[in-house]
């Protein structure tokens, strides 16, 4: 019998295929309904709605802040986990690293639904009232929770692509610590922090079930718009998507995520 | 031969999506009948079935031994219905249909049963084109449905009392009949009700509420304003979709309007009626504030998290369709400690304000394009008492069916009846069992308590409820766009104008500031200038 002999070209075929009925064709949907009304005629009047609604855009920026803030407390946590890890002469750093990663493995309403609980008891406690109301906190929270792992896998794995000989050059040439750190480390590991930051970004953008889960559904977040605009409006609700896409789209352009050199080899989860 | 085996490859990998129909399991050429219902909400035998656990009690040998279930004659019922003996395993609803349908029809048939969380989600799957024998869409998704003329009417056939298989002509209950005949007193659609579907469950919304927390008399006194009271602040819930929490702010803003209204008066209910389904710009300004207040003092918007938390004693009021309240109530008296004493029970009761609440119905409509014969027969098998009895238990819900002999009656006697005694009161359902204006034809011994506040109350509402409750029409397209931006602008917080163009700038600054960074390739965070008398040597990046 013969082996079959597949050229490059065969086989990228499924994954064009795959590309162009799962990303391309919707893709296309999306900007279609977009920019027409409930009749299908071409129309902006989606378009005007949302940059003259004030509460969209208002949205847009909750969105964006509370996404920022998720970042930032994600990467000042992973950071210093990843380095330690990484820099390490630990035998059992697996054991360690599977710790932080072991959450991923079990379901995510779970999840969310665990720490709910967890935050209803300790409301329940003398002085923690406050928390009941603390929607955005808990928000934020649930979303740090999340999406921790996201941003420790890519970050260790940079940093234990870091030649130790140049941590030695460093000390060798009159480094300190803190230049070693700066000039060394955080150069080196620019990657990782960006595909950790746009894997976390990103998605606490939509994660609305956190929101509505620990934010007692009172706190509205851009994700949550489009999910409701689909029940009785898809034009708006797709003109909201694509907003959305845009913003993303140039963030990610901006932070660099379309390098493509070696950067993405922090990107290997 | 290499084709050939080729063949049964493909076969072998086609042969699993073949044995996925669910229901009856796929006999041969059986014809399929397609149901898209409401998550939880038929009997599928799970845990808490009525007949499970009625049937399948253990003797002292540990032996599984058949008990009666309210009149005693069950099991030769279903003998004589299913032409089959009972299983062990415990009955199913679907298992049962097919069994019913092949030996009345003779020919074999099957059931895909497949569920959805919103009308909306069900209504999108229609729209793309799905296809299905028969929906469970609530009374205002019907109204749309049929305006958009999606719906096949029920056949004449279906109506024919003679018919000793049509259990829903035969068994509804008169009061549901009476709304589905004139639309439950709503005069915006041409069309009525009961040409295009047949009811399945109804009820009315309310509180439910811990009177260890809550005063009962307070509550009374404050009616709808429970969602804006200062003395709730945090400890109450809402629903979070539109038309429930804008039903309940049309019931805070005009809740003194509708008090005044003149019950005895003869247009009283369709003045109520217009006024929990006003939409105009004028109504909506009025609501907005109302609604933001609601939003202020709530605990939480929620769909399904309060049963739990009104249980936990988290929240004190939630905001809840009857047939949940059902469920919290008995969920929450029957909180079992581990030695099985009921110690962490909790009693709470349900309340529907004074000034009127919202009547609705889930009912059965068939799309266009349905097996309109099967989806008919599966009414009628829902419709008959026994079924009806245990769709009913398992989901906690009111079924529409009354029983052609008002089995229905003798249900709620065997759930809610008491022994005559000093605690007890005689409730009145006539309306539902012999319709509207009616009175003493039906009636329970009950317990007072049962009687005012609890699961009977909330299960079976007396008919003083149903006088000032109201159905909620469908908005129509342009109200709708106008309802959902007004509830987007109360669920997210708006920034003033100013804040947004500062943002909007900044944002655009930071952007220009990186872009030109990144273009401008002057700027290097990570390496310092060279001093003076040094040249930058160009250097390959470090890997």
């Amino acid at each position: 019998m013969k082996i079959p002999r597949f050229s490059r070209k065969t086989l990228c075929v499924p994954y064009a295929v795959f590309l162009l009925f799962f990303v391309i064709i919707p893709m296309l949907i999306i900007l279609f309904y977009a920019f027409t009304d409930k009749e299908m005629h071409p129309s902006f009047s989606n378009f005007i709605r949302f940059f003259s609604d004030p509460t969209k855009l208002s949205t847009i920026v909750y969105s964006l802040v509370i996404a920022l803030i998720t970042t930032v407390a994600c990467l000042v946590i992973a950071y210093p986990v990843a380095y330690i890890l990484a820099r390490s002469t630990l035998k059992k750093k697996f054991v360690i690293l599977m710790l932080f990663v072991l959450p991923m493995w079990i379901n995510f309403v779970l999840r969310v639904n665990a720490i709910r609980e967890l935050f209803n008891l300790l409301t329940s406690l003398n002085g923690m009232e406050w928390l009941a109301g603390a929607n955005y906190f808990k928000t934020v929270f649930g979303m740090v929770y999340d999406f921790l792992p996201f941003m420790i896998l890519p970050l260790y794995t940079t940093m234990l692509k870091i030649d130790n000989s140049l941590y030695e050059a460093s000390a060798d040439l009159g480094g300190n610590a803190f230049t070693t750190f700066t000039r060394i480390t955080v150069p080196l590991s620019m990657p990782g922090i960006m595909s950790g930051v746009t894997m976390v970004f990103l998605p606490s953008m939509t994660n609305y079930v956190v929101s509505d889960m620990l934010g007692n559904a009172k706190v509205t977040i851009i994700g949550k718009f489009i999910y409701e605009y689909f029940g009785t409006d898809w034009h708006m609700g797709s003109m909201v998507a694509l907003v959305l896409l845009i913003v993303v789209f140039v963030s990610t352009w901006l932070s660099g995520g379309f390098k493509s050199e070696e950067n993405v080899r922090g990107t290997n989860l | 031969m290499k084709r050939a085996s080729a063949l049964t490859l493909a076969a072998l990998f086609l042969l699993p999506s073949l044995t996925v129909l669910g229901g009856c399991g796929a006999k041969e050429k059986a014809t399929v009948l397609r149901i898209y219902n409401w998550e939880e909400y038929i009997d599928d035998g799970g845990e808490g079935a009525l007949l499970y656990d009625e049937l399948h009690l253990t003797d002292e040998n540990g032996e599984s031994v058949p008990s009666d279930l309210i009149d005693g004659d069950y099991l030769d019922w279903y003998r004589e219905t299913m032409g089959v003996e009972l299983s062990d395993e415990g009955p199913e609803l679907l298992d049962d249909f097919c069994l019913w349908y092949e030996k009345e029809y003779g020919t074999p048939i099957s059931v895909e049963y497949s569920t959805f969380g919103t009308n909306e989600d069900m209504y999108n799957e229609i729209v793309l084109g799905n296809e299905y024998d028969l929906l469970c869409p609530s009374d205002y998704m019907i109204m749309k449905l049929a305006a958009e003329g999606r719906l096949e009417p029920y056949d004449e056939s279906f109506f024919d009392e003679s018919d000793p298989n049509n259990y829903y002509v035969r068994g509804v209950s008169p009061f549901i009949r009476d709304k589905f005949a004139n639309n439950a007193g709503l005069d915006s659609t041409e069309y009525l009700w009961k040409d295009y579907a047949a009811g399945y469950m109804w009820g009315t919304t309310g509180f439910v509420y811990n009177p260890a927390l809550v005063q009962p008399d307070e509550l009374a006194s404050l009616g709808w304003k429970a969602f804006t009271s200062e003395k709730y602040k945090g400890k109450i819930t809402a629903k979070d979709n539109v038309r429930d929490t804008y039903f309940a702010a049309l019931g805070v803003t005009y809740q003194d309007e509708l008090l005044a209204l003149d019950r005895s008066a003869e247009g009283y209910s369709k003045e109520l009626t217009r006024i929990f389904n006003a939409t105009d710009d004028g109504t909506i300004e009025e609501v907005e504030p109302t609604l933001m207040a609601i939003k202020d003092n709530i605990y939480s918007f929620e769909t399904d998290t309060g049963k739990a938390d009104m249980v936990s004693g988290k929240i004190w009021l939630n905001y809840a369709w009857s047939g949940d309240a059902v469920y919290a109530l008995t969920l929450a008296e029957s909180d079992e400690n581990e030695e099985g004493e009921a110690e962490g029970s909790v009693l709470l009761n349900y309340y529907v304000p004074e000034s009127g609440t919202n009547l609705w119905f889930d009912g059965w409509v068939m799309p266009k394009g349905s097996n309109k014969q099967a989806a008919q027969a599966f009414v009628n098998f829902l419709s008959m008492p026994n079924n009806a009895m245990r769709n009913s238990y398992y989901i906690g819900y009111t079924s529409a069916i009354a029983g052609e002999n008002n089995e229905m009656l003798a249900y709620a006697d065997y759930l809610y009846g008491e022994e005559e005694s000093d605690t007890t009161t005689t409730y009145d359902l006539s309306y539902f069992f012999y319709g509207e204006g009616t009175e003493g034809l039906a009636t329970i011994v009950a317990d007072e308590e049962q009687a005012a506040c609890r699961q009977l109350f909330a299960q079976f509402p007396p008919s003083e409820v149903i006088a000032r409750s109201a159905v909620m029409d469908y908005y129509g397209e342009e109200a709708n766009v106008r309802i959902n931006e007004l509830w987007s602008r109360v669920k997210a917080e708006t920034l003033d104008a100013w804040a947004i163009v500062v943002i909007c700038v900044t944002v655009l600054a930071i952007a220009a500031f990186i872009v030109f960074v990144k273009f401008g390739g002057k700027i290097d965070f990570f390496r310092r200038k060279p001093k003076k008398g040094y040249t930058l040597v160009k250097q390959e990046p470090l890997r």
